[in-house]
């Protein structure tokens, strides 16, 4: 993946906007976007929007016509605000209030997943409106995050489910699955698909929707297959899915992780024991918040040449686990100097904290456009009104 | 080729309009409203993405919620009406010369300025009706507090998911019943028994030991997709249901009131249920 500004570039949105920054670029979004598109041909795309919930995000991938994977009101509202259709949302979490799937109803969406009986229960009442999905786990050994521990019915227990559900009047209109976040190969969802079609034939209610879920991985290590590898062998497997069903992905990762950059800058450096240690005014409760909750390794480099020394990178909190990179060979950095984190679109700011009243990095977009075919070329959001939390005081 | 928009009130089947042009389009505290106009409905309203009125078929409804509690109570003078922003049932009690005092409740004024802008014909001038007393509060609370009494009340509210879902709870069936007169009438709005089969069994389970008699009529309104749109009807007095033809037919008269839908044969028909409704009520009296 070759970085999308070049280093003139970067230079020169620090000089005029400071730094921490994360640059999104619609562009390399949109590329994402077709790539995957004509790696999985026929598949309906819903981004997982929790990934990067970002508006310039969202408003490209309209245009792009995805589809969004909501799990919250919070997520909601952003669609809602982009006037997205709610029939192309579906709603994944898996353990949901009564209130969610109220709020989901009144948005629209009535697409919405479960994995367990009580779960299921919680339908009896909304059993005229909705369609349900059962998320079925299939464990995949290759996923840097596993997501088949926390949710997900076992596939020996998913045609009970189904019948269930039947009893009750819901209507289970498919299966879905993730067999987990940035796999290495496809293996885990092959294998998925083949137990989905299995259950699928078995079940007295047609089941029209296949969810195969995300996890399709982009490139932090430089020795990652390409999309089109990774989902050949996930096509074939598709090929033996009943042409009425409708198949649908979640991705999140893949389409939003290469299309963002972040800029930090040196604001101290310290000789410890012989190693450098330098202090950057993004760190782990930051931007690079997935070092800890994606167990993601970002392509770091810099702007600079020179003899690469063994060197430490801290984040600008007092913790000390706040550090992004042990033992990274960089050239001598001074005070200024700036780290670029490639790959940097994935659950970063998504995930980002407070900590230490430390303001976010800001937000820049690039080449974004917008819905009526004007396209300008910088937004700058700096996340300054964003507040998280209210606090209710009780006298 | 028409934007399209789609009712999403079912996953599994819904009605689409095209939409010609967006008349009001606005997003209060997760209550979503728009006013569009449709070729063949005319203008029309939706909340949360579901139909709650359109020009061409409103009339339907709001004479069929009005007149045949009207009509069967015969003398009623003073009449509540819950929700009804829109001023389709003020329009219609107005109507009713020998109402003397109608109250109405609705709970977002910015529902009824929307209405009296784009809507114009449902209201058609009844909210400056000099009978007419608009408060804009909670409808619960109106009728758990107030110390006035009414001979008839018609609760025309939104959907149970939202915020028309305490029109729907025994705490206001029996805030109804405190504030009615001996031998009133309370005729709500209760959904589509077709595709809700719930909301009627809910509703009579609460009604039941609220009023004497309760049971529901129907209408069929073409937006409310489904077949029937069923009415809940709450009194003390039975006779209220079996009013024969030709009383009404003299009242009817005497009030010399035009109607499209409404007339004496379509009310005593209306209270005749197909057999789903009373299989399903049947069910939850065993």
């Amino acid at each position: 993946m070759k970085p999308f500004l070049s280093d003139a570039k970067i230079q020169q949105l620090a000089d005029q906007h400071g730094s921490p920054l994360l640059v999104l670029d619609c562009e390399q979004l949109q590329e994402q976007y077709k790539s995957l598109q004509q790696a999985l041909p026929g598949v309906d795309f819903f981004y997982a929007v929790k990934a990067f919930p970002d508006d310039s995000v969202i408003n490209t991938l309209i245009q792009m016509g995805s589809g969004f994977d909501l799990a919250s009101l919070g997520e909601i509202e952003q669609v809602r605000h982009h006037r997205v259709n709610p029939r192309k949302t579906i709603h994944t979490h898996p353990i949901k209030k009564d209130k969610d799937i109220r709020d989901a109803l009144r948005f629209g969406c009535t697409t919405f997943v479960v994995d367990n009986i009580d779960e299921l229960k919680k339908f009896r009442k909304y059993r005229h409106r909705v369609g349900l999905l059962l998320r079925v786990s299939f464990r995949g050994t290759t996923a840097k995050v596993d997501l088949s521990r926390k949710f997900g019915c076992a596939a020996d227990e998913a045609l009970h489910l189904i019948h269930r559900a039947q009893q009750m009047g819901i209507h289970v209109k498919g299966l879905s699955f993730h067999v987990g976040s940035q796999s290495a190969t496809p293996d885990a969802h092959v294998d998925a698909i083949q137990h989905c079609i299995d259950i699928m034939s078995q079940s007295d209610v047609p089941l029209s929707t296949l969810d195969i879920g995300g996890g399709f991985p982009v490139n932090y290590d430089g020795n990652t297959v390409t999309i089109d590898e990774f989902c050949s062998p996930i096509c074939d497997a598709l090929k033996a899915v009943p042409s009425d069903v409708n198949i649908i992905a979640e991705p999140g990762r893949f389409l939003v992780a290469p299309a963002v950059m972040s800029i930090s800058s040196v604001m101290g450096k310290a000789n410890r024991s012989g190693t450098t240690w330098y202090y950057l005014d993004d760190g782990v409760y930051g931007s690079f918040s997935g070092r800890i909750y994606d167990h993601a390794e970002y392509p770091l480099r810099t702007l600079k040449t020179g003899v690469k020394i063994p060197s430490v990178l801290a984040g600008p909190t007092c913790d000390s686990i706040d550090v992004i990179a042990e033992n990274i060979a960089l050239p001598e950095l001074e005070i200024g100097d700036l780290v670029i984190g490639e790959m940097m679109g994935a659950y970063t700011a998504a995930t980002a904290t407070d900590f230490n009243s430390l303001e976010r990095a800001t937000l820049i977009v690039l080449n974004e456009v917008q819905v009526e075919g004007s396209s300008h070329l910088i937004r700058i959001n700096t996340n300054k009104e964003k507040k998280n939390s209210s606090t209710l005081t009780i006298h | 080729m028409s934007k399209f928009w789609s009712e999403t009130l079912y996953d599994a089947y819904g009605q689409s309009f095209s939409v010609d042009k967006v008349y009001f389009e606005s997003k209060t505290e997760h209550q979503h409203l728009m006013i569009f106009h449709n070729a063949m409905f005319g203008r029309v309203m939706v909340l949360d993405g579901i139909v709650q009125t359109t020009e061409k078929d409103e009339f339907i409804y709001h004479e069929m919620l009005t007149h045949v509690p009207l009509f069967a109570h015969g003398k009623a003078k003073r009449v509540l009406i819950i929700g009804g922003g829109d001023g389709g049932i003020l329009r219609e009690v107005c109507k009713h010369k020998s109402v003397e005092h109608v109250t109405q409740v609705e709970i977002d004024q910015a529902v009824i300025d929307m209405a009296k802008a784009y809507l114009p014909g449902h209201s058609n001038g009844a909210f400056d009706d000099p009978r007419a007393n608009i408060v804009i509060d909670d409808g619960i609370k109106f009728v758990t507090e107030t110390n006035e009494k009414f001979d008839v009340i018609i609760s025309d509210s939104t959907d149970p998911i939202g915020p028309g879902e305490v029109l729907f709870t025994s705490t206001f069936y029996d805030g109804c019943k405190r504030c009615l007169n001996e031998g009133g009438i309370l005729a709500t709005q209760n959904g589509v028994a077709f595709m809700q089969p719930d909301e009627v069994t809910t509703t009579a389970k609460r009604l039941a030991p609220v009023f004497k008699d309760h049971s529901f009529y129907g209408a069929a309104v073409p937006t409310y997709v489904g077949g029937i749109m069923t009415f809940a009807w709450g009194s003390d007095n039975s006779e209220y249901r079996n009013i024969d033809v030709a009383t009404l037919q003299q009242r009817f008269e005497a009030a010399n009131i035009n109607t499209n839908y409404y007339n004496p044969e379509v009310h005593q028909a209306s209270f005749a249920l197909p057999q789903y409704i009373i299989n399903a009520l049947k069910d939850i009296e065993s």
